[in-house]
């Protein structure tokens, strides 16, 4: 598998966060013991408020969104690609190995 | 709709239509699930028949908290055939990443063929449960 792909579905309060089957299962393989979510929905404002404070917000959503929280784990994932599901444009790419998680 | 009732499912028909047909609602603990029923008209074949449904693209890939179970039935010789039932994220899924359908004008065409026991699209053996029950709704 290539880039991990999180779809991005904005909704009309917020965005939903999701992975697909296939990433599920492909995840499960490589990590027995993560457990990874179908989604995880941010509200537009909780979305802003926590960005004021914290950073950009998708370096905290895949780690929740795909049970993996170790850091030696995540330097094994390749690009992880947030993906608007309705135009298919790219929105924001993470290589976790080249960040500080 | 009596198909859930049976089972402990309430069910709810939506005042404005904007994409789902029910909303079952699980009496005892709360538990949602929104449904949107597929309908088709059985075409026969050399074994067995087929039946071809649409699905809208933007309704397939609009993913929230709560996924939608598209339920697949088809009229063949006066009965309903037993259902295909298929998760919001496992049908996309399967577009995305198997090629099973074909997108034109925003749907998504699926062709399932039915054999005794088995039901395949675009060549892939899709599940198919007996009732709505045998389902881990």
């Amino acid at each position: 598998m290539n880039a991990i792909r999180i779809n991005v579905n904005k909704q009309m309060d917020g965005y939903s966060f999701s992975i697909t089957p296939s990433i599920r299962d492909f995840i499960k393989k490589l990590f027995p013991n993560a457990h990874p979510a179908n989604n995880i929905f941010v509200g537009y404002d909780t979305k802003s408020d926590f960005e004021i404070y914290a950073g950009k917000l998708e370096n905290y959503i895949y780690p929740a969104l795909l049970e993996v929280d170790n850091e030696n784990d995540l330097k094994k994932l390749d690009e992880i690609q947030f993906i608007d599901i309705q135009t298919g444009n790219i929105l924001h790419k993470v290589t976790p190995r080249d960040e500080k998680v | 709709m009596s198909e859930f009732l049976t089972r402990g499912w309430n069910v709810a028909i939506p005042e404005v239509d904007i994409g789902d047909d029910i909303f079952v609602v699980q009496d005892d603990n709360g538990t949602l699930r929104r449904v949107q029923v597929k309908t088709s008209t059985s075409k026969n074949r050399k074994s067995g028949y087929s039946g071809q449904f649409n699905v809208s693209v933007r309704n397939l890939r609009n993913i929230t908290n709560i996924f939608v179970h598209y339920i697949f039935i088809v009229r063949h010789n006066n009965e309903w055939s037993k259902p295909v039932i298929i998760r919001q994220d496992d049908l996309l899924d399967h577009f995305e990443n198997n090629k099973v359908g074909s997108e034109a004008d925003g749907n998504i065409t699926f062709y399932f063929s039915y054999t005794g026991n088995k039901v395949e699209c675009s060549g892939q053996v899709v599940p198919r449960y007996t009732s709505v029950y045998d389902h881990p709704f």
